[in-house]
C-alpha cells in the first residue's frame, strides 16, 4: 500500500517537475507555485489542527518567523538562499515547540483559548520584529540575494521548490495520519482524556505534530521571502495566513491529508478568476458567494464528501466474524491468586473543597472479582479515576505490582496493564468501532501494529457481541451495544487490572444476565476485576469482596452478603432508622 | 436652379465630404491596438486610491483615442485587480506579460506592489513608468522610470520643503514634534524630518512611532499635548493622520500647526481639525497648474468622471495629478521613441524631460532619480480648500502660509 | 521627556477604557452567538460596518444618529434572524459556520464598496463635538456613549440570562440543545431571537464606530484580531466577558503607548493575555 502510493507520489513529482521545461509562460508557473505554497500552509496547519482538534490561530507566526529567517541570514549574513530554508524550519519548528511545552501541559487551554493563545503569540512575535534590529520598520529587500538557478527561469525555480516542498508536505501528512501519531490524534480529537487514559502519549504527540507543522510553515516562508524579495512586517503577520489556512482547510475536508490540499487549490484559482479590472468588486462578493454555496452543500469539505462518498460505495460492512473459527483470545498471564495485585494507602482527592477521597486505603487481590459499592457522591467514580489516572490524587499512593501509580501520567498507567470503562460511555465519535477499540491494543501494554491491533479487536468485538457493527460508527449503536464497546476496549490492551464504572446501568433484564455471562468469562481468562455498581443483583453474584464507600472513605469491606447487613452499610444508603 | 449652379454645389458638396472623410480617417488611430497591461488595487485596503488611478487611466486612453492612439494606433488598457497585495500584483504582470502579451506596461499603484512589478519587467526587460513608488532607494532597475515628482532622497527634500516653507512664514515654529507610522514608505521620510529640524535648531518635544494597525491614538494625542509643540509632522498614512486629529480633538488640542505626509487628502480637508493643516503635493486646482489647458481639460473630466463613479471628493490633486502625468510619460516617450520597443524607450526617457501637468519630469540621474530636488510643493487647507502657499513661484495667488 | 503628567496618564487611561468598550460592543455578539449557537460569525464585522454606513448615510440625509438606530437595529435583527435560519437548515457546523461567515464578509463588503465607494467617511455629527470636562481630563461624548451602550447591552444581556426564563433556557440549550428541547424549550425560536439580537448589537456596534471613527470598507478586518482576542479570553458565552476583556486590552495599551514608545503596545497587552492565560485556572 505504501509503495504504491510512493510510486504515486513519484509519478506526480516526475509528471509535475517536467512542465517547466515545457516553456510555458512564466505566469502559470508562478500561479502553481502560488497553489503549491498554500497547500503546504493548509496541510501543514492541518497535521495538528484538523487531526486533534487543536486549532491554532497563529499559523502566520510560524510561516512569520520562518520568511524571516531566510531575509535576515540571506541579506545580513550572506547565507546562501536555500541554506536559510533548513534554518526556517528550525526556528520555526523550536519555537513552535517551546510554545507547545508550556502550552500542552495545561489542560484547560484547550479549544478557543489554544486558539487565542496562538493568535496572541502572532501579534507579540510582530511587534517584536517590528520594534528590533530584526526589522525595525523599512522591511527586508531581497532582490540583491542570488536565486539557484534549479529550473530555466525564475519562476520555474520556485515553481520546482514550491512543488517539492508540497509533495513533501503531502507526504508527511499522509505518513502521520496512516501512523500511530496519526490514530493518537485523531483520538485527541474526539476525546483527549479518554485517548490519554487508554495509553496515548497525548503531550508528546501534540508536540510532534505542532513542531511538524510550525517547521514546514517555515521553510513556506522562506521560500515566500524570495519570491515576494520584498518582506515588511505588515504583510507577513496579517490575519491572511491564519484566517485563509483555516478557509482552506475547512472547505476541502480537514480529516483527511489530502483536503485542505484541494481548498488550496480551490480558493486560490478562485482568487485568480475574478482579477479582471471591470468587475473587481462583483468578482470579490462572487467568490464569497461560491464559499457559502459550497460549504453549505458540501459540509465535510469538497475532499471530504468525496471521500466519504467513496467509503459508502466501496465496501458495505465487513461480514460477521465467525466467533468460533477464531482463536479464543489468549489468556493472560496470571500469578499467584489471591496476592494482593493493587494497594491504595491513604488516597485523597478534593475538587475545590469537595473533599471526593478523604483518605481510602483498599486492598484488590489477583483474580477476584471486587465490587465497590455506596451511595451517590461517596466517592466511587472519583477513585476509579485516580487509579486509571484521569485525575492526579492530591496525597496517597497506589501500588501496582510494585510501582506506585500516584505520579504517573496516565498514559504511562495505561502501559502498566490497567483499563478502565466509563460510566457513560465516552468512545471516540469519529472513528469506527474497530478504531476504537484497536486503539488501546496499539497504545496498552503490548504496544501492537496496527494490523495486529485490529485483529485484537475483532476477537474482543467477537467476544462482545459486536463483530457486526465494526465499521460503524459509535453514534449508531443503541445504549447496551455502547456499554459493550466500553469494554471491548477495556478488553482489548488485555489489562491485568480492569475498573468497570456502572457497567451495567441502564441494561434490560436480559442485558444483565449476558453482562454478567461475559464478566465471569473475562475473569475465567485471568483478569482482576473491580467494578463499581449500583445494581445490587449483579453485585451480590458476581463479587468476590465488596468495598463499600462513604463519603470518600471506606466503611465496610469483606462478603457480599455479610456487608450489605451492616448497620454502618445500611446507615450510609437509607439513613439511620428512627427510634 | 440653373442646372450648372446645381452640378458645382454637388461637385463641391461631394468634395467637402470626401475632405472630411479623409480628415477623419487621418485622425481616428488604426490597425492592432497597442495593449498596455497594469494591475491596480480595485479591491482590498488600498482600493480608495487605487480608484482615482483607474479613472485617470480611462480618462487618458479615452483622450488618446479620440485623437490619435499611440502611434496611429488605437490603445486598449488592461487592467487586471491586485486586491492590495504584491504577491498577486507580481503573477499578474507575468500574466499581462507571458499570457496576454501586452506590448507595454504600466505601474500599478503603491510602493509594495510597484516592487513586485519592478522585478517582473526587470526580468522581462520592460519599461516600467510607476508613479507612486515610495522607497527610492529600493528601485535598482535600470529601466523604471518614476513619474510621481518625487526625489531620490525624500527624506532629505520633503522635510527641507517643509521646514523651508515654515521658516518663511510669518511664525516659524520653534518646537516640534515628529509622530510616525513605522509603514516603511513613511517611517524614513519622518526620521529625515527629524534630522532637518534637528540641523535647523529646532527643539524636538517629542517622537513617536506607532504600529502601522494602530486604532487607539489617545495616548499619542494626550503626549503631544502635554508636549505642546510649535509644529507637529505626522507621518500618517491612510487615514491615520485623520484618526489622530479626532483623538487630539476629543481632548481639546489643536497644535498650532500640523504637516501631514500623505494623507487621504478629502477626509481630511472636510475634518473638523483640519483647518489649517499642512500637506504635500505636486499639483493643486489654481494657477499656475490651471494655466495650462491640458489641465484645465483633465480637470474638467475627472471632475464629470469622479462624479460617476461615485467619488466623495472629485477635486484633481496629488494622486490623481502624477497618475496623469505617468500616461503622458508613457505617451511622450512613445512618441518620442518612434516604437514601442522597451529598450527604445528607456533611452528615449534617460535623455528627455517631458513637461507634464505636475511640472518637468527628468530622469537624468542615478537609477533614473533625480537628487536633491523634487516637485513638491506644501499645501496648506484654508477654508475647506487645498492651496498650495510654499513655494512662492507656485502659490495660489495671493495665498500665504497662514500661522496661528 | 521626565515623567509623564498625571493628566496624561489620566487621559490615556480613559482612552483605553473606551476603545476597550467599543471592543467590547462589537465582542458581545460575537460571543453570545459563538458560546451559545456555536456559530463563529465572522460577518459580525462587516455588519457592524454596514450598520455604520448606514447610519453615516442616513445621518447624511438629516436623521439624528442616535434616531438611525431604529432603522438599522430591526433591520439588522431581521439579517441576524435570516443568517441563523441558513446555517441551521443546512445543519452548519462550527468551523463550517467560519466560513459560510467568511463568504458573507466579502459579499457585504464589496457591497459595502460598490454603494460607498473605498474612499474614507466620516460622519460629522453634534455628537462628535461634545466633550465634558473632569478636572483636567476630556470625556468625549461619543466616546461616553460607547462605553455606555457597551455597558448597558452587557448588563442587560446578563441579567436576561441569569433572572429570566427565556435568558436561563438559553442558557439550557448552549449547555445541551437536545435535553433541552426535551425540556420544553423553543430551540428553534430561542437560537432565532439569539443570532437576531447579536446582529443587532452589530448594528449598534456599528454607530459607535460611526461617531467616533473615519470609515473604510477595508477596515473590517483591522479590528478582527483585537476582537476576537478579547471575545475567547472574556469566555464564549459570557456577556460581560467581552467588555472586561476589551478594556484590560484596550487599557494595557494605552498606558504603554503613554508610558514608552508606543509601537510596542501590542506586545504589552498580548504579552498580558499569554501570562493571564497561562496562570490563571479558567477564564475570565
Amino acid at each position: 500500500m505504501r509503495a504504491r502510493a510512493l510510486a504515486g507520489f513519484a509519478a506526480a513529482g516526475l509528471g509535475l517537475s517536467a512542465v517547466p521545461f515545457f516553456g510555458p509562460p512564466a505566469f502559470y508557473e508562478s500561479f502553481l507555485y502560488l497553489v503549491f505554497h498554500w497547500i503546504v500552509l493548509a496541510v501543514s496547519w492541518n497535521i495538528l489542527s484538523g487531526y486533534s482538534g487543536y486549532f491554532s490561530f497563529g499559523h502566520g507566526a510560524f510561516f512569520g518567523a520562518g520568511m524571516y529567517t531566510t531575509a535576515t541570514l540571506a541579506t545580513k549574513a550572506g547565507v546562501p538562499f536555500l541554506w536559510t530554508l533548513p534554518l526556517a524550519a528550525l526556528v520555526a519548528a523550536v519555537f513552535g515547540i517551546a510554545l507547545g511545552a508550556v502550552v500542552f501541559r495545561l489542560p484547560r487551554l484547550r479549544g478557543e483559548l489554544f486558539a487565542l493563545l496562538t493568535l496572541a503569540v502572532t501579534f507579540v512575535l510582530a511587534t517584536i520584529v517590528l520594534n528590533t534590529p530584526i526589522d525595525g520598520g523599512p522591511g527586508l529587500y531581497l532582490s540583491a540575494v542570488p536565486l539557484p538557478a534549479i529550473g530555466p527561469s525564475p519562476s520555474s525555480t520556485f515553481y520546482l521548490l514550491g512543488l517539492a516542498l508540497a509533495l513533501a508536505t503531502l507526504w508527511i501528512a499522509r505518513e502521520v495520519q496512516r501512523s500511530r501519531l496519526g490514530t493518537g490524534l485523531f483520538a485527541i480529537h474526539d476525546d483527549e482524556d479518554v485517548a490519554e487514559v487508554l495509553g496515548v502519549p497525548t503531550y508528546r504527540y501534540k508536540l510532534a505534530a505542532f513542531g511538524l507543522s510550525c517547521g514546514l510553515a517555515g521553510v513556506a516562508g522562506g521560500i515566500q521571502a524570495m519570491f515576494i524579495s520584498y518582506v515588511t512586517v505588515g504583510e507577513t503577520f496579517s490575519i491572511a495566513v491564519p484566517l485563509n489556512v483555516v478557509l482552506m482547510s475547512v472547505l476541502g475536508g480537514s480529516r483527511h491529508w489530502f483536503g485542505p490540499a484541494v481548498g488550496a487549490a480551490a480558493v486560490t484559482a478562485l482568487l485568480y478568476a475574478f482579477t479582471a479590472g471591470d468587475y473587481a468588486v462583483a468578482g470579490h462578493a462572487a467568490v464569497g458567494l461560491i464559499l457559502i454555496v459550497v460549504i453549505l452543500f458540501l459540509p465535510e469539505g469538497i475532499f471530504g464528501e468525496l471521500i466519504g462518498a467513496l467509503k459508502r460505495r466501496r465496501v458495505p460492512a465487513m461480514p460477521p466474524i465467525d466467533a468460533a473459527g477464531l482463536p479464543a483470545p489468549a489468556a493472560w498471564p496470571g500469578k499467584p491468586e489471591g496476592q494482593a495485585l493493587l494497594e491504595a494507602r491513604g488516597l485523597c482527592k478534593a475538587f475545590r473543597g469537595v473533599q471526593a477521597l478523604a483518605g481510602v486505603d483498599l486492598e484488590v487481590r489477583r483474580g477476584e472479582i471486587l465490587g465497590l459499592v455506596g451511595p451517590n457522591g461517596s466517592g466511587k467514580s472519583t477513585l476509579i479515576n485516580v487509579v486509571s489516572g484521569h485525575f492526579r490524587p492530591d496525597s496517597g499512593r497506589i501500588l501496582f505490582e510494585g510501582r506506585d501509580l500516584a505520579r504517573l501520567e496516565a498514559h504511562r498507567i495505561a502501559r502498566t496493564g490497567i483499563a478502565r470503562t466509563y460510566q457513560i460511555p465516552r468512545p471516540f465519535a469519529h472513528l469506527s468501532v474497530l478504531e476504537n477499540v484497536a486503539l488501546p491494543a496499539m497504545f496498552g501494554r503490548d504496544a501492537q501494529a496496527r494490523a495486529d491491533a485490529e485483529r485484537e479487536a475483532r476477537r474482543w468485538l467477537a467476544f462482545t457481541g459486536l463483530a457486526a457493527k465494526a465499521m460503524s460508527l459509535p453514534g449508531e449503536l443503541n445504549l447496551h451495544q455502547r456499554k459493550f464497546l466500553e469494554l471491548a476496549r477495556a478488553l482489548a490492551s488485555r489489562p491485568g487490572l480492569l475498573l468497570l464504572d456502572e457497567v451495567f446501568s441502564g441494561l434490560t433484564h436480559a442485558e444483565i444476565d449476558d453482562a454478567i455471562r461475559l464478566i465471569r468469562e473475562i475473569r475465567a481468562r485471568g483478569a482482576t476485576i473491580v467494578f463499581v455498581e449500583h445494581v445490587i443483583r449483579a453485585v451480590m453474584e458476581l463479587t468476590d469482596r465488596i468495598v463499600v464507600l462513604s463519603y470518600g472513605r471506606v466503611i465496610a469491606e469483606g462478603d457480599p452478603r455479610a456487608v450489605m447487613r451492616e448497620p454502618d452499610v445500611v446507615a450510609a444508603y437509607l439513613g439511620k432508622p428512627r427510634a | 436652379m440653373p442646372a450648372a449652379n446645381q452640378s458645382v454645389r454637388a461637385v463641391l458638396g461631394a468634395l467637402l465630404a470626401l475632405a472630411l472623410a479623409a480628415q477623419s480617417a487621418l485622425a481616428a488611430p488604426s490597425g492592432p491596438p497597442v495593449r498596455i497591461g497594469s494591475t491596480l488595487a480595485l479591491t482590498g485596503p488600498l482600493a480608495a486610491t487605487g480608484l482615482v488611478h483607474k479613472i485617470v487611466g480611462e480618462i487618458y486612453v479615452e483622450e488618446l483615442n479620440r485623437k490619435n492612439g499611440l502611434l496611429g494606433r488605437p490603445v486598449e488598457w488592461v487592467l487586471k485587480d491586485d486586491q492590495s497585495r504584491p504577491d498577486l500584483a507580481r503573477t499578474l504582470y507575468e500574466q499581462l506579460i507571458t499570457v496576454d502579451k501586452v506590448d507595454l506596461i504600466m505601474g500599478p499603484y503603491a510602493t509594495a506592489n510597484i516592487l513586485s512589478a519592478m522585478g517582473v519587467a526587470q526580468r522581462y526587460n520592460k519599461v516600467l513608468i510607476h508613479h507612486t513608488f515610495g522607497t527610492p532607494s529600493l528601485a535598482k532597475y535600470d529601466m523604471q522610470f518614476p513619474a510621481g515628482g518625487l526625489a531620490g532622497d525624500p527624506d532629505n527634500t520633503i522635510p527641507r520643503l517643509v521646514f523651508d516653507a515654515l521658516a518663511a512664514s510669518a511664525k516659524p515654529p520653534k518646537s516640534v514634534a515628529v509622530v510616525t507610522s513605522k509603514f516603511p514608505s513613511v517611517h524614513f521620510i519622518s526620521l529625515g524630518a527629524r534630522e532637518a529640524a534637528k540641523k535647523r535648531g529646532l527643539r524636538e518635544v517629542a517622537f513617536l512611532e506607532w504600529d502601522f494597525g494602530n486604532r487607539d491614538f489617545g495616548p499619542i494625542a494626550a503626549r503631544l499635548k502635554d508636549a505642546k509643540p510649535d509644529f507637529v509632522w505626522v507621518g500618517g498614512l491612510g487615514l491615520e493622520g485623520n484618526l489622530l486629529i479626532d483623538a487630539m480633538r476629543k481632548i481639546d488640542y489643536m497644535p498650532p500647526l500640523h504637516f501631514h505626509l500623505f494623507p487621504a487628502p478629502g477626509p481630511l480637508l472636510k475634518a473638523a481639525g483640519g483647518e489649517n493643516a499642512l500637506a504635500a503635493t505636486t499639483f493643486e486646482e489654481h494657477a499656475p497648474f490651471t494655466d495650462n489647458p491640458v489641465a484645465v481639460e483633465f480637470i474638467r473630466l475627472y471632475h464629470e468622471r469622479g462624479a460617476k463613479a461615485g467619488l466623495p471628493d472629485t477635486s484633481v490633486e496629488n494622486q490623481s495629478a502624477i497618475s496623469y502625468s505617468s500616461w503622458q510619460t508613457l505617451e511622450a516617450a512613445v512618441s518620442g521613441a518612434g516604437s514601442l520597443d522597451d529598450k527604445a524607450i528607456a533611452q528615449w526617457l534617460k535623455k528627455n524631460p517631458v513637461d507634464a501637468i505636475v511640472g518637468r519630469l527628468r530622469w537624468d540621474g542615478p537609477f533614473n532619480y533625480i537628487y536633491g530636488t523634487d516637485l513638491y510643493k506644501v499645501k496648506q487647507n484654508q477654508k475647506g480648500k487645498w492651496v498650495i502657499v510654499w513655494p512662492k513661484e507656485f502659490a495660489a495667488p495671493g495665498a500665504r502660509l497662514i500661522t496661528p | 521627556m521626565g515623567l509623564p503628567s498625571l493628566t496624561l496618564l489620566g487621559q490615556s487611561l480613559l482612552s483605553g477604557l473606551f476603545i476597550g468598550a467599543l471592543y467590547g460592543l462589537l465582542g458581545l455578539g460575537l460571543s453570545l452567538s459563538w458560546g451559545m449557537l456555536r456559530q463563529i460569525n465572522l460577518a459580525h464585522f462587516a455588519l457592524a460596518f454596514l450598520g455604520a454606513y448606514l447610519t453615516y448615510q442616513l445621518a447624511g440625509a438629516g436623521m439624528d444618529p442616535l434616531a438611525t438606530l431604529a432603522v438599522v437595529v430591526p433591520f439588522f435583527f431581521a439579517l441576524g434572524v435570516l443568517m441563523h435560519w441558513l446555517l441551521a437548515r443546512f445543519s452548519v457546523s462550527a468551523f463550517n459556520s467560519l466560513l459560510v461567515s467568511f463568504g458573507f464578509t466579502a459579499i457585504i463588503e464589496a457591497l459595502i464598496q460598490w454603494i460607498w465607494t473605498a474612499d474614507f467617511r466620516r460622519m460629522e455629527s453634534a455628537y462628535g463635538e461634545v466633550k465634558f470636562r473632569v478636572g483636567a481630563l476630556y470625556v468625549a461624548l461619543p466616546e461616553l456613549l460607547t462605553l455606555a451602550m457597551a455597558l448597558a447591552l452587557s448588563l442587560l444581556v446578563w441579567a436576561w440570562l441569569r433572572h429570566t426564563y427565556t435568558g436561563k433556557a438559553m442558557r439550557a440549550i448552549a449547555e445541551d440543545a437536545p435535553i433541552a428541547a426535551a425540556f420544553g424549550v423553543d430551540v428553534r425560536g430561542l437560537s432565532l431571537l439569539l443570532s437576531g439580537l447579536s446582529a443587532a448589537f452589530a448594528g449598534v456596534a456599528g454607530l459607535c464606530l460611526a461617531l467616533s471613527y473615519t470609515l473604510a470598507p477595508g477596515q473590517i478586518y483591522a479590528w478582527l484580531g483585537v476582537v476576537f482576542a478579547a471575545v475567547m479570553l472574556g469566555g464564549l458565552g459570557n456577556p460581560l466577558g467581552p467588555l472586561v476583556a476589551g478594556i484590560v486590552i484596550g487599557v494595557s495599551e494605552a498606558l504603554t503607548m503613554a508610558l514608552t514608545a508606543p509601537a510596542w503596545a501590542p506586545l504589552v497587552s498580548f504579552s498580558l493575555l499569554i501570562v493571564v492565560l497561562l496562570a490563571r485556572p479558567g477564564r475570565i
